[in-house]
């Protein structure tokens, strides 16, 4: 039966008068609701298999960032300098100058040439025609490709293949320092200029390992094949994320199986799996219909809802199940179950929306995707658990063995809440409250040490061990050559580009930058003009220096590389080839070019950072790292509201959000210790957590209140909530986690790292809510007056 | 042929030049206009970077190289120290004719001078003085050429209108459109110094050589070529001294022994002076390619030239005749050192080092792996070679074991 006075106590979200109005309208048409539920899933499980991945660069970036705005603004003119593959064709004995070899690169080459997105024209490789060698004779310039003319393989013809590579600039960058392995250099095209189409990374990926390296790997058992590039390391992302399912449908048996042992009761167990998989299929199908793809980010949100999904399910059936054993008919505990429930799960489920929401404050496009797609969900959970869960219990009930189970607990002394009910005693709680001082001391300690963005080499996304970073340790130890990439731009008046005083700052910032730790060489227009005017003074090094006078300067870039500079001659880059893109190298160089650059301020130059994929994470952390506070700050500001707006009591805020900021500090600590840095993936797990874990709390809290308004006193009323609430919630964070915790045997990374965070929120903000609410209840909270007030409450109202 | 580039030359940087002044309008300046200005940075990456020459004073080595870097070891080679340089332009030789004193070149025509052993240096020369003395030498060739033209064409008109065979004779010898060609050609080197001059100083010296605290040379780009008698307190355009009006990079001046110093430049262009440069004399060259060294083999009369793809020939006798030595190798050869004792290395492009214990007679070839290239090199005490180059220094030691 409903309590009068917690009817008519502290909560306004929704009037007393229109509870019964609510239950009335879903339990008197329970077929109807039933059948547009059938309807509704069966449309949007159609749009769920609709569902496309998206995985473009721009949604990983963020668009709002002066960095990135830059680069957009230049991106015509910055001529493909992130997104390629470099393919190494290794020998496993012996060199590279053999017929074998060569004939097999050769026809490895050819495949490039033809795979869809590449370049063709950017394709390099000692087979390409515009891999050239040039040489000063006493006549002038002389040259050629450095496949020998009327080349056959012959040991002479190798020989002279030798010669020409190491005379080669393109040569040698192409070839191994050991001589071991060559590389093939292919830029790729975004969009398909004939189609129009954007470049699929999952199939060019699949190509690249069927058509080159599994083909010419099983065809010359000699060679191994490396291949590195944003768009592989993206495909072998998507290719990992695949696993995800076996991850969900071990997170769905152990829930099940969980779920059974819990309820001991098959509908009891179902139901709730049921209810929430439903859920998951609206979630999937509205962000299909409102245009979101799946990324390998986003994937993570069926989950998460299922979570809740399942976390609010289960509190239903325990409630149905102890009403059930009061010996009500399934409708009455169906319905008594949702009575009970509908205000606290609302408010959670509505603390979780907004606390998701709140993740827009974060300008990447992944992360934004990532808030929607969690709120849809979570809204979808309030309407499917908190209704269709309890109308189909009311059809089903609970079983007998179910019931029974709950009679039994309902009968029976657990020792275990006996014992965890002291937690509000008044002699345990001083002690609680104490270790969570000092828990909360240690954690800002160790949290210090916790760093913005990625603080491992290579494709951080991916473990160390994987293929791709494998592939990339290659490339890296055997060429001189950097995968990441900070490209400055020099905005200059038109036809000003490439004037002595532009070339001159240039090169004084590439002499600052290579001067800077991290920095391991740098490139640009004066490199070439450089290169040239040495060239053509006979390769004599003393005159690798940029001239002041601007016809030799104009005479040196004639036939600078393209992407050098622009068409009207205003913006020309400077290349900064860095060690990694370790956040505080990033941040090193960055601060770096800033500096350089007021010397120039006032100049009709300016230096524009940055592009390439060290501008990019550069400019990612700084947006993490403003907003990472921001959004903390937010979430909580949002949770604590609403638990004020539904409790009307400061008191109550405290006992519920405190545990969370616990979780939250020492969440950081743990990261900081295990050496995971705050990014894109990282950042919505912090958010998250709260709202999982508020979710606890305003259960407890709820149960709490009303027996203690029965009069109950502090321990002997939280033991009531224990028993039931308690194990409700106590279950709850220990099948997630356990569901979670799997994900740590993912081939991606940050799914890992994901993983091991959110198993590390669903158990410890679990602990906070049994352990440390109860403890700063019995300081904070006076049952005598709460139950005084509530009297008056309900005086004045009648 | 060579009339018409020159010409063409001329046009495209008059285009230039206009062109230039619009480019360069800009903001107040933070930084001084010109790296002849602008002192050197201190980087501790300056002893690994591109350096192009190396000298004892004394003790002590000195290397010199690109942004004004010079950097000096006490401890024969194994630390080194960046100098104070007042300007940031590549500095390509270094001299030094005690532990003391010494002179180094480089581009925007500069000449530097320390007296505490290359630890602080001092602008004594730059390109726009340079430019003047340059102009001012085409200029008076200009007005050289026209009175030898008006004179001939004085003769030639007399002559015409006379029946005195002797007159006739002697306006016979004269070619006037010959003549006013090379006055032609002269004109536009007067104007070629004078549009130079327009863009600053731009062209760099390319070699240093000292005999003694007061008499030295450098030559470079273009002709360049100055001496001093006083220890540099003043230089003097020495360009008419030697013969090479197509105006050649000249790109290195060595000594040869006590009074013979030697320049070798572009186009196999050789000039020798055995009277400690007073006067010079043009040798017969046996290669029409560029060479970029020329040192003494430790012999009486012994010299060793060598340049472009290898090309490198060997004399006895001050360079009458030459022998080309059969290296076996294409990498263009930059610079040379002698113990005296017979042995000689040479270094270059691509990494090379070649080594002789018999006075040049035979080399052994041992290229880097990394394939640098080598721009400098000293034998010191001990066994051992410095190397300077496109990555900064090197050493090697137990060097015997080479060869």
């Amino acid at each position: 039966m409903a309590n009068k006075l917690h009817d008519h106590g502290d909560h306004f979200i929704t009037t007393p008068k229109a509870e019964p109005f609510l239950e009335r309208v879903i339990f008197n048409n329970r077929l109807i609701i039933l059948i547009l539920f059938m309807g509704i899933t069966a449309f949007l499980g159609y749009q769920m298999t609709q569902i496309k991945p998206d995985a473009s660069f721009e949604r990983l970036i963020p668009l709002k960032h002066e960095f990135i705005q830059n680069m957009m603004e230049n991106r015509d003119d910055l001529e493909n300098l992130g997104n390629y593959i470099n393919i190494a064709v290794a020998v496993k004995d012996g060199d590279v100058f053999n017929e074998e070899y060569m004939e097999t690169l050769k026809q490895i080459t050819d495949e490039v040439f033809f795979l869809a997105g590449v370049d063709r024209a950017g394709v390099k490789s000692l087979w390409t025609p515009n891999v050239r060698w040039v040489e000063v004779t006493e006549q002038g310039f002389q040259g050629g490709t450095v496949i020998p003319d009327g080349y056959d393989g012959s040991a002479n013809s190798l020989a002279k293949l030798r010669q020409n590579v190491l005379r080669s600039g393109d040569g040698i960058r192409l070839m191994a320092d050991n001589f071991q392995s060559t590389l093939i250099y292919a830029p790729l095209m975004e969009t398909n200029p004939e189609t129009g189409e954007s470049l699929d990374y999952k199939a060019f990926s699949q190509e690249l390992e069927a058509k080159i390296r599994d083909k010419y790997e099983a065809q010359n058992p000699n060679i191994e094949i490396h291949i590195v590039g944003f768009a592989k390391k993206v495909g072998d992302l998507i290719e990992g994320i695949k696993s995800i399912a076996y991850f969900a449908l071990i997170t769905l048996v152990l829930a099940l199986v969980l779920l059974i042992l819990y309820a001991r009761c098959i509908a009891g167990a179902l139901i709730p799996i049921f209810s929430s998989f439903v859920a998951v299929v609206w979630q999937l199908g509205l962000l299909n219909l409102l245009g979101y793809g799946l990324d390998p980010y986003s994937v993570l949100v069926p989950f998460l809802v299922f979570a809740i999904g399942i976390s609010h399910g289960v509190q239903i059936v325990n409630q149905a199940g102890a009403e059930a054993a009061k010996g009500y008919d399934s409708l009455t505990s169906a319905r008594l179950a949702f009575r009970a429930l509908y205000i606290p799960g609302m408010l959670a489920l509505l603390s979780d929306a907004i606390g998701f929401l709140t993740l827009l404050l974060i300008e990447i496009d992944v992360i934004q995707g990532l808030a929607v797609a969690a709120s849809i969900g979570v809204a979808v959970i309030i309407i499917t658990n908190l209704v269709l869960h309890p109308v189909i219990l009311s059809y089903t009930g609970i079983t007998k063995s179910g019931i029974r189970h709950a009679k039994n607990l309902e009968e029976k002394v657990d020792k275990k809440w006996v014992w965890m009910s002291y937690f509000a005693h008044p002699s345990v709680a001083p002690i609680s409250v104490l270790i969570a001082i000092v828990g909360t001391g240690l954690g800002f300690y160790y949290k210090q040490d916790l760093k913005i963005g990625d603080l491992d080499q290579g494709a951080p996304e991916l473990r160390a061990d994987s293929r791709y970073n494998l592939d990339n340790k290659f490339i890296i130890d055997n060429y001189s050559s950097s995968s990441d990439v900070m490209v400055i731009m020099v905005k200059t008046e038109p036809q000003a580009c490439s004037s002595y005083p532009v070339l001159r700052a240039i090169d004084r910032l590439q002499w600052t930058l290579e001067n800077t730790p991290g920095v391991q060489s740098t490139g640009s227009l004066v490199t070439v003009s450089k290169i040239v005017t040495k060239a053509l003074n006979e390769g004599s090094f003393k005159w690798y220096e940029l001239s002041p006078s601007q016809r030799v300067i104009n005479s040196s870039i004639q036939r600078a590389p393209s992407g050098l500079l622009n068409t009207d001659c205003s913006m020309t880059p400077v290349v900064a080839y860095l060690e990694d893109h370790k956040a505080e190298t990033l941040k090193t160089v960055v601060a770096s070019i800033q500096e350089f650059s007021k010397d120039y301020e006032g100049e009709s130059f300016r230096f524009l950072l940055a592009a390439g994929n060290a501008g990019v994470d550069a400019a990612t952390n700084e947006v993490i790292e403003a907003a990472k506070d921001q959004m903390l700050l937010l979430v909580y500001a949002v949770v604590s509201t609403l638990c004020f707006i539904t409790f009307r009591s400061i008191r109550a805020v405290i006992c519920i959000v405190t545990p969370l900021g616990l979780t939250s500090i020492l969440c950081e600590a743990l990261m900081a210790q295990l050496g995971i840095g705050i990014k894109v993936e990282t950042l919505p797990v912090i958010a998250l957590g709260v709202g999982i874990g508020v979710d606890y709390g305003i259960y407890i809290y709820t149960k709490f209140e009303k027996v203690l308004l029965e009069g109950r006193s502090l321990q002997d009323a939280y033991y009531e909530t224990l028993r039931t609430t308690g194990r409700a919630v106590m279950f709850t964070g220990i099948t997630l986690g356990l569901g979670v915790i799997t994900w740590i045997f993912s081939p991606i990374k940050f799914q890992a790292n994901m993983g091991l965070l959110l198993f590390f929120m669903f158990l410890w903000n679990m602990i906070g809510a049994l352990w440390l609410l109860p403890a700063l209840a019995r300081f904070l909270l006076n049952p005598e007056k709460m139950v005084a007030k509530a009297r008056a409450a309900e005086a004045k109202m009648a | 042929m060579n009339k018409q580039k020159d010409t063409m030359r001329v046009k495209l940087k008059r285009n230039l030049a206009g062109i230039g002044l619009g480019l360069f309008v800009g903001g107040a300046l933070a930084l001084p206009a010109s790296d002849l200005e602008t002192p050197a940075i201190q980087s501790s990456l300056a002893a690994n970077y591109l350096l192009l020459d190396v000298d004892e004073a004394g003790d002590r080595l000195v290397a010199v190289g690109a942004r004004g870097h010079v950097v000096y070891s006490d401890d024969q080679g194994k630390n080194w120290t960046q100098s104070d340089v007042p300007v940031s332009v590549m500095l390509t030789s270094v001299d030094f004719v005690n532990e003391r004193k010494g002179w180094a070149v480089g581009h925007a025509g500069v000449i530097l001078h320390t007296e505490d052993g290359g630890a602080t240096w001092r602008k004594q020369f730059d390109g726009n003085m340079a430019n003047e003395f340059v102009i001012e030498g085409a200029r008076e060739r200009v007005a050289a050429l026209e009175e030898e033209l008006a004179l001939a064409e004085e003769i030639v008109a007399e002559a015409e209108g006379s029946s005195d065979a002797k007159l006739k004779a002697r306006a016979s010898e004269y070619d006037l459109d010959e003549m006013a060609f090379i006055l032609e050609d002269a004109t536009f080197a007067l104007e070629d110094a004078e549009i130079d001059a327009e863009s600053g100083a731009a062209k760099p010296l390319l070699s240093v050589q000292f005999l003694d605290e007061n008499v030295g040379f450098t030559v470079g780009a273009f002709g360049f070529f100055f001496y001093t008698e006083d220890g540099g307190a003043t230089w003097q355009y020495g360009a008419s001294k030697i013969e090479n009006t197509d105006r050649f990079h000249l790109n290195a001046v060595s000594q040869i022994d006590e009074s013979t110093v030697a320049i070798a430049g572009e186009a196999g262009q050789i000039f020798l002076s055995r009277d400690r440069g007073a006067t010079w004399e043009s040798l017969e060259s046996p290669y029409e390619g560029s060479f970029f060294g020329i040192g003494p083999t430790g012999n009486e009369g012994g010299m060793i030239v060598y340049g472009l793809r290898g090309n490198t020939f060997a004399s006895n006798d001050y360079g009458a005749n030459w022998e080309p030595l059969e290296l076996d190798i294409s990498e263009t050869l930059m610079s040379s050192d002698t113990t005296g004792n017979g042995r000689i290395s040479l270094v270059g492009n691509g990494g090379m080092l070649l080594l002789s214990r018999d006075g040049g007679e035979t080399f052994t070839a041992h290229p880097r792996e990394d394939r640098k290239a080598l721009l400098g090199v000293r034998f010191l005490a001990a066994d051992r070679l410095l190397l300077v180059g496109e990555d900064g220094i090197s050493l090697i030691r137990e060097v015997s074991r080479l060869n």
